[in-house]
C-alpha cells in the first residue's frame, strides 16, 4: 500500500463488509465499495496501480462475459473481479479491495468513462449498445458519445469491439488501438440512423455501410458465431489474448444467465431477460410448451415498459403462457394485442403451480425478479 | 378497409411507439372494422389516401431525417386536409409543429400542421404522466421522456391537463389538438394504455359512432395504470 490514508480507508471498508455480512447477513460487497469511495474518493485509481486491468461493458452480456473472461485470465495469475452484477463505481471499488495481479471488471455503460480514467485499463471489451433503461440512459447515441470521448483519450488501451454494432464501432472510431471483430453482420434495433453523421444508414443482409465511412466491413477479424453467448465467448477470448492469455473453449450455454429450480415436481429454467434486444434473443430459445414471463419495472429493470411493443412474441403463440411480476398486466395486454392469451398469476409460486408435476417450464425473468429467485 | 400508416417507425419508434398502430388495428377488428397497418419507411413515399397516420418518438438525428423526408411532397398535409387523422407523439409531435430546436441548438421549421413551438428545456422530463383529456371525459396515462418545452399558439387546444408529470412543461398542459390532428408527449404506447382514446380515433375516422366493444382485459389494464399513476 502506497500510503497510510489509503491503507486506513481499505481497512475500514473491509471491516464494514465484515460487519454487514456478520450482523446484517448481507453480501457486504456493495457497502465496502461505498465506504471506500466515501473515505478515499481516489481509491479506484490508487488501487489500480500496478495491476493489469481489463474492463467489460455493453448493454447485454456484461456479467456472463466478465465471469468467463475471469476464467481466461486466471490462466495467467490471480484475478479479482466485480461481484455479480455490481457494476457501478462502488462495485468496482469493492472488487479492487482484493489483492491480485489482474482485475477483470464489469462496468455499467454510464460509469465506463470514469472507470477507464481511474483504472487505466490495458483492455476494454465492448460487446454491444442497444436501447435499455431509457429513463436513465435517455438515448443510445448519448451513451455512445460518452464512450467515444473517453476512447479517444485512452491511447494506451486496446479496445476489443464487436464491429457489427454500429454504435460500438462509432464509439471507438477515434481510439488509437482497436481490435475490430465481425461475425458477418446482424441487424441492430436502433441502427437506422448513422451515429457518426446522422444520415440514413444503408443496411444489406446485416451489414451496414454509411457514406461517411462507418461500416462493419473494416474489421480486423471475421469469425463465425450464431448466438450472443457464442459471440461473447469469442470476444472474451480475443480480449484475453491481447495480454497473452491462452484461448479457452466454453460451451455458449455457460454464458447464458440461467438458473434451474424445482417446485412441486415442476422444473423451471429461469433466464435473465432485460430489454428488447435481450428478450428478442431469449425468445428465440423458447422450445417448451410451458412458459412463464416475469415483468418488473424497478430502477434496474427500466421503469418504462413501452419497449414491450418492440419485441415480437409470436413464438409464444399456441404455448401455455403464465405472466407474473409487478408489471404482469403490462405484458399480458401486450401479448393480447398480438393474439396471445396468457394467465396472470399473483406470484412466481402461483405461476409455477399452474403446471403439472413432471413438466418443464421455461421462464424469462426481469432483472430484479431473477435476483430474488437466485437467492 | 381502414388504412393505418405507421410513419418511419425505424426513425420514430424509440419508445415502443409501433404498438399504437397494432392496438388500433386490434381494436378495429374487435369492433368489426377491417383494418390494415402499413409501414412506410424513410425511403418510401408516403401515401396520401390512408385514414390514420401515426408518428412516434425519436432521437435528435432521426427526428431531423424524418422531418426532411416528410417535407417533400406534402403528402401528410394533403391527407389531413382531406380528413385523415394524425396522432403524433413526442418527437413526432414536435415535428408537426411550427418549429423546434435540434440537438445543435438550431431552430428548425416543422411541418406546420399544429400551431405549436418547441424549445429545449433545462431539465429532461422522465417518468409517469397522467392527463385529463380535453376532448373526452377520461384520464389518460403514459410515460414521458423528453427535454422539450412546447408552447401552444392560436387555434389549437391542449391535448389534456396534466395531473401527474410535466407534459409540455408550460401552463400545466400536455400536447395539442386541432380538429383531426393530435399531438402529445404520452408514450407507453398511449393507445395500449388508454383504449378509450383508440376507440375515439376509430370513431372519428370511420364516422361510426357505435364503437363500443368491451375488451375486459383492456379495461382492467387501463384502470390499473390509472390507479397506480399518482
Amino acid at each position: 500500500m502506497p500510503n497510510r490514508g489509503l491503507k486506513r480507508a481499505v481497512l475500514i471498508a473491509l471491516l464494514s463488509a465484515w460487519a454487514s455480512k456478520t450482523f446484517a447477513k448481507k453480501s457486504g460487497e456493495t457497502i465496502s465499495g461505498r465506504v471506500l469511495l466515501f473515505l478515499r474518493p481516489s481509491a479506484i485509481s490508487e488501487l489500480s496501480q500496478g495491476r493489469r486491468v481489463l474492463l467489460v461493458s455493453g448493454t447485454n452480456g456484461k456479467t456472463s462475459t466478465t465471469r468467463f473472461l475471469v476464467r481466461i485470465i486466471e490462466q495467467l495469475g490471480a484475478v479479482t473481479t466485480s461481484p455479480s452484477g455490481s457494476n457501478l463505481s462502488w462495485g468496482v471499488a469493492g472488487s479492487l479491495l482484493k489483492r491480485a495481479n489482474y482485475a477483470v471488471l464489469e462496468v455499467d455503460e454510464l460509469h465506463l468513462a470514469n472507470v477507464i480514467k481511474q483504472t487505466q485499463p490495458e483492455v476494454v471489451l465492448l460487446l454491444n449498445l442497444t436501447r435499455d433503461q431509457l429513463h436513465r440512459m435517455h438515448e443510445v447515441k448519448r451513451v455512445a458519445d460518452r464512450w467515444r470521448e473517453i476512447a479517444e483519450q485512452s491511447p494506451d488501451t486496446t479496445f476489443v469491439i464487436d464491429i457489427d454494432d454500429p454504435f460500438v464501432n462509432y464509439a471507438t472510431q477515434k481510439a488509437a488501438k482497436v481490435l475490430r471483430v465481425s461475425f458477418g453482420g446482424r441487424s441492430h434495433p436502433d441502427g437506422a440512423v448513422c451515429p457518426n453523421c446522422g444520415g440514413y444508414m444503408k443496411w444489406s443482409s446485416g451489414s451496414y455501410e454509411c457514406s461517411c465511412g462507418l461500416s462493419n466491413k473494416s474489421y480486423d477479424k471475421l469469425l463465425v458465431a450464431t448466438s450472443a453467448p457464442e459471440r461473447n465467448s469469442i470476444l472474451a477470448n480475443i480480449a484475453g489474448s491481447v495480454i497473452g492469455a491462452p484461448w479457452l473453449e466454453v460451451s455458449p450455454s455457460e454464458l447464458e444467465r440461467t438458473i434451474s429450480i424445482e417446485s412441486g415436481g415442476v422444473t423451471a429454467s429461469i433466464r435473465l431477460t432485460k430489454n428488447p434486444a435481450s428478450w428478442t434473443e431469449a425468445l428465440t430459445g423458447i422450445n417448451s410448451n410451458q412458459v412463464i414471463l416475469i415483468l418488473n419495472a424497478r430502477e434496474v429493470d427500466g421503469i418504462d415498459t413501452s419497449w414491450l411493443y418492440d419485441v415480437d412474441f409470436q413464438i409464444l403463440q399456441g404455448r401455455k403462457v403464465v405472466v407474473t411480476g409487478e408489471r404482469a398486466l403490462d405484458i399480458q395486454y401486450r401479448l393480447h394485442v398480438q393474439g396471445i392469451e396468457s394467465i396472470a398469476a399473483e406470484s412466481f409460486a402461483t405461476a409455477i403451480s399452474q403446471f403439472s408435476s413432471g413438466e418443464h417450464v421455461q421462464v424469462l425473468s426481469a432483472y430484479t425478479a431473477f435476483f430474488e429467485l437466485s437467492r | 378497409m381502414l388504412t393505418i400508416v405507421r410513419i418511419h417507425n425505424e426513425l420514430l419508434g424509440t419508445y415502443g411507439d409501433r404498438g399504437n398502430a397494432d392496438v388500433l388495428a386490434f381494436r378495429a377488428h374487435l369492433n368489426g372494422i377491417a383494418a390494415e397497418v402499413i409501414d412506410i419507411s424513410y425511403l418510401e413515399t408516403l401515401p396520401k389516401s390512408a385514414d390514420i397516420y401515426l408518428m412516434g418518438g425519436a432521437e435528435d438525428a432521426a427526428q431531423a431525417l424524418s422531418l426532411s423526408a416528410l417535407q417533400n411532397g406534402g403528402a401528410l398535409a394533403s391527407a389531413i386536409s382531406q380528413g385523415a387523422t394524425l396522432l403524433a407523439i413526442c418527437a413526432g409531435f414536435q415535428i408537426i409543429g411550427e418549429s423546434f430546436t435540434d440537438g445543435l441548438g438550431q431552430e428548425i421549421r416543422g411541418l406546420g400542421l399544429l400551431n405549436v413551438r418547441t424549445t429545449p428545456g433545462e431539465q429532461r422530463f422522465v417518468g409517469d404522466i397522467k392527463v385529463k383529456a380535453s376532448f373526452l371525459d377520461c384520464e389518460f396515462t403514459g410515460f414521458e421522456n423528453h427535454g422539450g418545452r412546447t408552447i401552444l399558439g392560436e387555434g389549437v387546444q391542449p391535448f389534456g391537463n396534466v395531473l401527474v408529470g410535466h407534459g409540455n412543461g408550460a401552463e400545466s398542459v400536455d400536447g395539442a389538438i386541432s380538429e383531426n390532428v393530435f399531438g402529445t408527449y404520452l408514450h407507453g404506447p398511449v393507445l395500449a394504455r388508454n383504449p378509450e382514446f383508440a376507440d375515439f380515433l376509430l370513431a372519428k375516422t370511420t364516422g361510426q359512432s357505435t364503437i363500443n366493444y368491451v375488451d375486459d382485459l383492456a379495461v382492467e389494464y387501463a384502470r390499473w395504470r390509472r390507479s397506480v399513476t399518482k
